[in-house]
């Protein structure tokens, strides 16, 4: 209990000093940038960081694997697919108040995810199969993305390069509701189905017979983790690893308990990616590195650590 | 209630199970005994509904178990499956709290009950370690104490016993004894017909046998029938000697290979 309330602390300092990080907020327009760039910036990392992690942590379950997040089921090859698509082919400025770009990343990292929960839940491949199918699909997006940028003019190739390396967008609190109206429930339906994860984990078809319908679990698992991602790297960009780390980070944190490590791997993932964003803007002053950058120099050596501090 | 109507499993073209018809109620105890490959596992997991049955019909408590929720199945038949390994770090308790997804309860209600099962189970003093860095034998006892978390009329145990040490697989063997007399029913896949005199003690005639072969049913026996030793060596095509122990029955291979 101590613990918990010592790492939720933790995380709520983190969040709320992180607006402060970055060039000094003096002069006349401070107050516009701590309340309209830098603030709705710290809510899109919560939203996108505590999206993505919980979803990996989903993903690691149902899939049985450690590696498995919404990179290895294709979800991030996707949306730079659509992302490139709409850059490539200068298709318009947006409908309805949406980029076109964000659409379009939404659509395409919606369409590869539906494609592998449909595979999944045939019912005949097996786990292995479909995570496999999941790397196959994403391979095959990131050489039609790379192929499309190559005949693309010089201009659309900078953009669509920097657009997949993950980034804080700032698009406001408008952007934010929009997103939001899509994380939300798709997280709020993750964690209702905890449980059933939870006894999950303990091996499928020991799960079934203990009451879980295993397939109909996947398959919404699949499809809310593929709403909430698609929602979130059509603003963001593919922000790689965060889905994948912070999980495991979680786990060593607070244990394999599903009950305790998918809600904390949602206050956590929120508070990584924003910390991460902060560094963004101030390990370099003057400029800015890409937050998915930070993500993965941060990340991965931070796991590294803790596994060779947890081994025997 | 498990009934097994003229069931046949074909997996790939491979007939697994052939015209086999079974019934277990709460209160009965059968064992399935027959050489590797027998199809004593499937049968189970057709029971379970994780294999289709291609002809006949499995039923759990009246319905068909292909057309049944997961949580009216488990509130019908729980599973031990056979050398089941966790590698999770979650701990005996919250794994024992899990096997009860089939009850809309509390936190509280689900960890109290978790911690009875675990007590039944012998499983108490290790019930706060992580499952994966137990013993075989300590794994086993926890596995026991989730399936009777799950609260289940019937108990489906396949090989409960594999790789304990003899003190282990007797104490298990009484336990499951002690499940049946209360009412349970229970279905046991073994490879030792020795064993489960330690389940029965003096209800030896109530304990079914029923020898596997080849997918079918090869015959139905009692634990104290007197050819029980002619028939098990029929079905492991090895002749099995009699011996008295102590004044019970036990079955010894009575060749020796030259």
């Amino acid at each position: 209990m101590k613990k918990d309330a010592a790492m939720a602390l933790a995380c709520l300092a983190l969040c709320l000093a992180a607006p402060f990080v970055g060039e000094p907020l003096s002069g006349e327009n401070a107050a516009f940038i701590l309340w309209q760039l830098r603030l709705p910036r710290v809510l899109m990392g919560l939203i996108a960081g505590g999206a993505l992690s919980l979803v990996g942590g989903t993903y690691q379950t149902i899939f049985a694997n450690p590696l498995a997040s919404e990179s290895t089921v294709g979800t991030l090859a996707g949306a730079t697919l659509g992302a490139v698509i709409a850059l490539v082919f200068g298709l318009g400025s947006g409908i309805a108040g949406v980029p076109t770009v964000a659409l379009f990343a939404f659509c395409g990292a919606l369409a590869v995810t539906l494609l592998l929960t449909a595979i999944a839940s045939s019912g005949r491949a097996s786990l292995h199969s479909v995570l496999l199918a999941g790397i196959a699909i994403s391979l095959m997006a990131s050489a039609l993305s790379t192929g499309l940028q190559y005949t693309a003019d010089l201009n659309s190739m900078f953009t669509a390069a920097r657009w997949s390396l993950g980034h804080l967008q700032q698009m406001g609190y408008g952007g934010i509701g929009m997103v939001l109206a899509f994380v939300l429930p798709a997280c709020a339906l993750l964690l209702w189905n905890t449980r059933a994860l939870e006894t999950l984990a303990g091996g499928e078809e020991r799960a079934h017979s203990q009451g879980v319908d295993v397939a109909t679990l996947r398959a919404t698992c699949l499809g809310a983790g593929a709403l909430a991602v698609a929602a979130c790297v059509a603003v963001c960009g593919p922000i790689a690893f965060v889905g994948l780390i912070v999980p495991h980070l979680a786990r060593l944190l607070v244990g394999a308990s599903r009950r305790r490590l998918l809600p904390w791997s949602l206050v956590m993932g929120g508070t990584f990616l924003v910390a991460c964003d902060a560094l963004a803007r101030a390990a370099w002053p003057g400029r800015e590195l890409p937050v998915g950058v930070v993500t993965a120099a941060l990340g991965a050596p931070a796991l590294v650590w803790l596994i060779a501090r947890r081994s025997p | 209630m498990l009934e097994l109507d003229r069931v046949s499993v074909r997996v790939r073209g491979v007939p697994l199970l052939r015209d086999v018809s079974l019934k277990l109620a709460p209160g009965d105890f059968v064992a399935l005994l027959g050489p590797n490959g027998a199809g004593k596992t499937t049968l189970i997991r057709t029971a379970l509904g994780l294999l289709p049955a291609g002809e006949g019909s499995v039923r759990l408590g009246g319905q068909d178990v292909r057309r049944m929720s997961g949580r009216e199945r488990a509130a019908q038949a729980a599973w031990l499956p056979q050398h089941h390994r966790i590698h999770e770090e979650i701990s005996a308790l919250d794994l024992a709290a899990a096997a009860r997804f089939r009850f809309d309860e509390t936190r509280q209600a689900s960890l109290d009950a978790a911690r009875a099962a675990l007590a039944r189970a012998g499983a108490t003093e290790f019930a706060a370690r992580l499952v994966a860095r137990l013993s075989g034998g300590e794994q086993q006892r926890v596995a026991f104490g989730c399936l009777l978390a799950q609260q289940a009329p019937l108990l489906l145990l396949d090989e409960p016993a594999n790789h304990l040490d003899p003190a282990q697989q007797v104490s298990l063997y009484r336990l499951i004894g002690d499940c049946w007399r209360e009412g349970l029913g229970v279905l046991c896949i073994t490879h030792d017909v020795n064993l489960l005199a330690h389940a029965a003690r003096d209800r030896e005639s109530s304990v079914r046998i029923l020898g596997v072969q080849c997918g079918s049913l090869a015959f139905e026996s009692r634990l104290d029938a007197p050819d029980l030793g002619q028939r098990l060596s029929e079905l492991f095509g090895l002749r099995l000697g009699e011996a008295r122990l102590e004044g019970r029955r036990v079955f010894l291979p009575a060749e020796v290979a030259p």
